[in-house]
């Protein structure tokens, strides 16, 4: 690879190696060892390596590492926030074979940083806003009912 | 007390952040890269090999081909004659993706471009590519088989029970053709080994993505000429299985050999598109069925015709076939059965095993029929199976010898649960209710051994407790089972109880997780081993506790009011070894029959588990789309260990099997797979699903360990049919050969209501040119141009001499600057989401990348005072919504612009202009109010995901999305004019356009050009010859092609204020969540306060190369309120006029039209919709 670009990961400031079409998947898993970021697809089509940048939740796939520009976030860099949504995954039956699983929590914690509707409207709302990860155990039930569950416990 | 209980899975807090090691995560042993050079022909013989430039190139350590195997080395499967399947082709392929090579090199790049240096000299022959070819008289024979059947590997006929009694008491027959096809596991984790070769001790250590150790041990010892003690997996996560991984593929054995042959460590990781189009998916059946019945409904006869495609080789059809055939002789007692089924081999990608094995296809069939019976009768479906069940404790047909049966009161469940009786009776339009049953045995006695489990349990002195088996969990929980037996039966808490799993060295024997025997075999096998640990333990404990009743509870051994800690009697035992007091034990399951091909019956599992599901739909007549909109599924599972776990099998394996029935298909053309990636394959996303309501009917099975049955497989038979039955039941179509896709509804409604369309292309001279080439692309042009016009093309992907170009980034902070980097190659990059996958699968492509999605100008994203407005309208509106393109973009204009969201407040006189690189996210965000029918086009694309990153220029010049253009076909767009257009005779029944196309049939794939055509939108484009503004509607050339030279670059977008102030409304039908369209409508108007449409623009997306401006219907409308019967009239009018459908798209004529008729709908709410 002959270039280099700077990233800030889970709060610690790297400088790695990235192509113009590296992306910020692969630098994360093999230079990184993130390796909770997967890749099932690297298509931008399954969610598996759903990360934050800036807060926003972004196929690292697809985003090419050199464009990245702003905070990076894994399931690594959680800590805290994620721990009930950790537990309600756990309680509900959120993951069977788990590998979507990491990319589902990043992203299913910044659906729960945004405000979130109440009501019959909550669970049409957590479907849709995870329709980019796609789980083939589970039929999405425990996923979405523990992102449910936490989006009432905390409301 | 763990048995019961909803245990947390036992490494929960690590799996759930993704911090468990999956085989591609490993860095130890640092390895090597490799990949695979594939067949691109179905059928052909290989004249020659030639590796030596390949491993020549830079980093490559090791290319194997057949010749690296033993002569005439074969995997075994069930041995005999029919393994015919070869590590890597020798002297013939006999189907695309077939292996013939393989490399290692230091980078996964290097492999792939040595593979690409790889010369292999093909002799294409022509080969049978379906069932129907296969048995045709004269067709290739792809092997020598001994049935005396023009390819079929097997076939098994017989009759089961008195069929002339079954014939003799039939009062009504119902016959049917139905048609299950090949569906991918499209497991998360593609299948991947890591393999090392220890050449001082002649060992192979193997971590790979497998559900059974021990068939990958003994078919890569078997190819490698080792024994199986020099081979060793380890334990490794494992993600997703559902069958694909319960036996061995290919990567295992070729990681193994390239590890051998380069000495170092290997990793063989498969692609997405490897995973769709080189794995073994569920084998395609075609069941031709007559179901007969006595006057009282009591189902008296099958009698069966079954096809089953085998693919190229054998893999598991033999016994698919069988278990498939056995649904006839198992889930009823009719007099009789007859059955004639044959295992055909085509040149394709082989078959597997998948959850369910063989029968979800012939249950779709059964299914279908009890259900067209019902209403022969005239009695309710469920009633008519509840007079058709199997007693307890009797034998089937088949040989099956049941033991308890809940299958009544799963049916009672579903009646209950979705409330059966009164929706049927008060359904609203288009709803329908449909139900089916099941049942599944609890592992098959199909494998020598396969009725013995080891297992054994190691106690530490700190009291913890070690479950060691050598099967693997890939997701179904039986680790966290297996620790929940361990701990019951020692009396430890459940989370001082680890699991090894898959470790040849470090666990006993164990045939692995497949046929739904995980719990059964290893729950019994672990709780024995366990029991008599623990009498081991009570023994130790009488020593110090003294003689009596000693329980084992809480980590203690307790006698009355004494207890001593069990990590002490660990210390005081004699057979203890540093510190570890071990147990093994063997469980042997009797009264199984192991079912072998010189018997038609047998009682292949310890007991049987039942289900019955429940569907209600909702069938949508206007565009074919059919949702689940509740769905209930009650299974009889005995007891449930985990109920969590039961739940979530239920729910996964129905939603799988919702996927086969609305959506799933492996599409082929030519023999190699057209859509070979999650975009293409319409499995279901979060919003595609109801939540599905699993009841767990328990009883207790005195077969099973702790009164268990097995589940994993069950849920995912009776979705098929239940969907159909549904479907039937809300709007009277049947469908017969799933998935049921909108076009088979459309067609068949079409057909019911005669509807037909007329497009009279005799009067049309400008399509008879058209027409003549369509003529003559069945008549021979399409195989001239695909055998013979492609090779004038320059290919595909990257030339066996593609060298990897440097690559550059140029990031640009403006429009000017951008278009001056744009020489030669150069691509331009705004949120990088299709670059980098077209850079993955065509590598040397140009590496210079122009980066605009960062440059201020073009992220402008505000209102503007247009000309045609009335620009003092607002009352702030001129301090914020200057027209200064150059002007710094930031949060706060959007905010400001949220400010001015309300179409009928202040901003009335400006239009909106969006810059380029603006997200659509941030258009969604900003339109909300605005241009909801924008917002609602947005909402539809892709995923949120990708909206946050993908720009709304790049979203407006994404080229075609047709699959065969993007998954690797040489078509003409590709490929250049003397290659063929390969959906004329490909299946172009969602992708492709429906009028005027010419060569190519591709549409323009962006929602947004759709939407913002009907709202007049501008685009802005800045070249070397400066500025030009060009409407969006003449923006468009061709499919997914504009205007733009290679150096332009869009700059803006800008919708004028006339438009932002009229209503509208976008309807899109999509094969699931966030797919591209099949076919989208836009429609905008102002609407008067008596309800009169004015300045009508209707746009169809999908439906043509470009989007398609209805002009007639929106100057007939003009001024007036048109009801919904006279606007489609006036649709379809326009669409006959115009069209000029290929065969299989017809169908999106009407759907446009449907879509039109929500559109018009819904203009007055602003709302859309994705269908």
């Amino acid at each position: 690879m002959t270039g280099t670009t700077d990233l800030v990961v889970n709060g610690e400031r790297v400088t790695v190696r990235a192509d113009a079409r590296t992306s910020l998947a692969r630098v994360l898993r093999e230079q990184l060892r993130c390796t909770s970021v997967k890749l099932a697809c690297e298509r931008g089509e399954c969610g598996a390596c759903t990360v934050l940048v800036g807060g926003v939740p972004r196929m690292a796939c697809v985003t090419p590492a050199r464009l990245v520009g702003r905070e990076v976030v894994t399931a690594e860099g959680l800590g805290e926030e994620a721990r009930d949504l950790q537990e309600a995954f756990a309680d509900h039956g959120a993951f069977q074979c788990g590998f979507c699983t990491a990319g589902q929590l990043v992203h299913a914690v910044a659906v729960l940083r945004g405000p979130v509707p109440g009501g019959a409207e909550l669970e049409p709302y957590v479907r849709r806003r995870l329709s980019g990860n796609i789980c083939r155990c589970t039929g999405y039930n425990g996923l979405v009912d523990a992102v449910c569950a936490v989006a009432e416990a905390r409301a | 007390m763990s048995i019961g209980e909803r245990a947390r899975p036992i490494d929960w807090w690590l799996r759930s952040l993704g911090l468990v090691d999956y085989t591609a995560d490993l860095s130890e042993p640092a390895h090597l890269h490799a990949a695979v050079l594939r067949s691109p022909h179905p059928y052909a013989l290989i004249a020659s090999i030639d590796t030596g430039r390949a491993e020549r190139m830079p980093g490559v350590r090791a290319v194997i081909t057949h010749a690296d195997f033993p002569p005439g080395a074969l995997y075994q499967h069930r041995g005999g004659p029919l393994s015919d399947r070869p590590p890597l082709a020798g002297d013939v392929v006999r189907n695309v993706g077939q292996e013939v090579a393989a490399v290692a090199a230091d980078t996964r790049e290097q492999a792939e471009a040595a593979c690409r240096a790889i010369r292999v000299r093909y002799r294409p022959r022509r080969a049978p590519l379906t069932i129907a070819e296969a048995r045709a008289p004269g067709a290739r024979e792809l092997h020598r088989r001994t049935t005396g059947l023009r390819n079929v590997s097997v076939r098994w006929a017989a009759d089961w029970g008195d069929v002339p009694a079954g014939q003799a008491a039939a009062a009504h027959t119902v016959t049917g053709a139905f048609v299950y096809p090949s569906v991918s596991h499209a497991v998360m984790e593609p299948n991947t080994t890591l393999a090392a070769w220890d050449a001082e001790r002649e060992l192979l250590e193997l971590w790979t993505s497998t559900q059974a150790p021990w068939f990958i041990v003994k078919e890569v010892a078997g190819l490698l000429g080792l024994s199986r003690d020099q081979v060793i997996c380890r334990e490794v996560a494992v993600g997703g299985g559902f069958g694909a991984k319960s036996k061995i593929s290919e990567h295992e054995v070729l990681a193994a050999a390239l590890a051998r042959k380069s000495g170092r460590p290997v990793l063989l990781e498969l692609s997405r598109e490897e995973e769709f189009a080189a794995n073994k998916p569920r084998h395609r059946f075609e069941t031709r069925l007559r179901t007969s019945a006595d006057a009282d409904g009591r189902i008296s006869l099958f009698e069966a015709d079954i096809d089953v495609d085998n693919g190229a080789y054998n893999h598991m059809g033999s016994s698919v076939l069988r278990v498939g055939v056995i649904t006839l002789g198992s889930m009823y007692r009719p007099d009789g059965v007859r059955f004639d089924a044959r295992l055909v081999d085509t040149a394709t990608q082989a078959g597997g095993q998948f959850r369910g094995y063989g029968t979800p296809q012939v249950s779709l069939a059964v299914e279908s029929q009890v259900d067209e019976l019902a209403e022969r009768l005239g009695v309710d479906p469920i009633e008519l199976r509840l007079r058709n069940l199997g007693a307890e404790w009797s034998t089937t047909l088949c040989g099956y010898e049941v033991t308890t049966n809940r299958l009544g009161p799963c049916l009672e469940a579903v009646r209950d649960g979705l409330d059966w009786d009164a929706r049927r009776r008060e359904r609203p339009a288009g709803h329908g209710l449909g139900a089916a049953v099941g049942m599944h045995g609890s592992g098959a006695y199909a494998y020598e051994f396969a009725n013995r489990s080891d297992a054994a349990i190691d106690l530490f002195e700190d009291g913890s407790a070690r479950v060691r088996f050598g099967g693997a969990d890939a997701g179904t929980g039986q680790r966290t089972i297996l620790a929940q037996v361990a701990a019951h039966e020692l009396g430890v808490p459940l989370d001082r109880v680890e699991v090894l799993s898959m470790d040849g060295e470090h666990t006993p024997f164990e045939l692995g997780a497949w046929s739904s025997r995980g719990t059964h075999m290893t729950g019994s096998s672990v709780g024995q081993a366990a029991r008599e640990l623990a009498d081991r333990l009570r023994t130790l404990a009488a020593d110090k506790l003294g003689e009596g009743r000693i329980e084992l509870r809480d980590g203690q051994a307790v006698r009355g009011d004494s207890s001593v800690p069990l990590g002490d009697l660990v210390r005081l035992s004699p057979d203890s070894v540093d510190g570890v007091l071990s147990h093994e034990t063997s469980y042997l399951l009797e009264g199984t029959e192991m079912l072998t091909p010189d018997r038609d019956t047998a009682n292949l599992s310890p007991t049987y588990a039942f289900a019955a599901h429940g569907a209600e739909v909702h069938v949508d007549r206007r565009t074919g789309k059919v949702s689940v909109v509740d769905y209930v599924a009650a299974h009889d599972v005995g007891r449930a260990i985990n109920p969590t776990m039961v739940e979530g099998q239920i729910a996964g394996g129905a939603a799988m099997g919702l996927g086969a029935a609305l959506g799933e298909e492996l599409v082929r053309e030519g023999g190699r797979v057209v859509n070979a990636a999650y975009v293409n394959y319409a499995l279901p996303r979060a919003a595609d699903l109801p939540r599905i309501r699993p009841v767990i009917v328990e009883g207790d099975d005195p077969a099973g360990p702790y009164g268990a049955k097995s589940v994993g497989e069950m849920s995912i038979i009776p979705p098929g049919a239940a969907v159909v039955n549904a479907i039937y039941d809300a709007v009277g179509v049947r469908v017969r050969e799933l998935p049921a896709t909108p076009d088979k509804i459309i067609d068949e409604l079409a057909r019911q209501e005669g509807r037909v369309r007329k497009f009279r292309i005799w009067r049309r001279p400008d399509r008879w040119w058209i027409a003549l080439v369509r003529w003559a692309y069945p008549r021979g042009l399409h195989h001239a141009l695909h055998r013979w016009g492609v090779r004038f093309g320059p290919g595909v992907g990257p030339g066996p001499d593609a060298e990897p170009q440097p690559e550059e980034l140029v990031v640009a902070a403006g429009a000017k600057e951008a278009s001056a980097a744009l020489t030669g190659d150069a691509v331009l990059v705004g949120g990088g989401t299709d670059v980098l996958t077209e850079a993955r699968l065509r590598p040397a492509r140009p590496a210079r990348l122009v980066s605009v999605g960062d440059a201020p100008e073009l992220r402008v994203l505000r209102r503007y005072a247009d000309a045609d407005g009335d620009a003092n309208a607002g009352a702030d509106a001129g301090a914020d919504a200057g027209a200064d393109a150059g002007a710094e973009a930031d949060a706060s204009e959007l905010r400001v612009l949220r400010r001015y969201g309300d179409s009928d407040g202040d901003g009335g006189g400006f239009g909106l202009e969006i810059g380029a690189a603006v997200t659509l996210a941030e258009l969604a965000e900003a339109t909300e109010r605005l241009a909801p029918a924008i917002a609602a086009a947005v909402a539809s694309i892709a995923s949120p995901q990708i909206r946050n990153a993908a720009t709304v220029a790049g979203n407006l010049v994404q080229a075609k999305r047709c699959w065969f253009f993007r998954n690797g076909f040489p078509c003409y767009k590709r490929n250049g004019a003397l290659s063929p257009c390969y959906a004329v005779l490909g299946d172009h029944r969602f992708q492709h356009a429906a009028a005027g196309a010419h060569r190519c049939q591709a549409v323009t794939p962006s929602d947004l050009a759709t939407v913002l055509t009907a709202y007049d939108a501008e685009v802005e484009i800045v070249g070397p010859a400066g500025r030009t503004t060009v409407p969006l509607a003449e923006f468009y050339t061709g499919p997914g092609e504009t205007v733009l030279g290679p150096a332009d670059v869009v700059a803006l977008i800008r919708v004028p204020a006339a438009a932002l102030r009229r209503q509208g409304s976008f309807e899109k039908l999509a094969l699931y969540s966030g797919d591209f369209a099949t076919a989208s409508a836009a429609l905008t108007a102002a609407v008067d306060e008596r309800g009169a449409w004015s300045d009508v623009r209707l746009v169809l997306g999908a439906v043509a190369p470009t989007p398609w401006r209805l002009t007639a219907v929106e100057r007939a409308v003009e001024g007036t309120t048109p009801d919904l019967a006279t606007l489609r009239r006036l649709v379809d009018a326009e669409l006959d006029r115009h069209a000029d459908p290929l065969p299989g798209n017809v169908w999106k004529l009407d759907a446009a039209a449907g879509l039109v008729e929500h559109a018009a709908e819904h203009l007055s709410t602003g709302k859309g919709a994705e269908r």
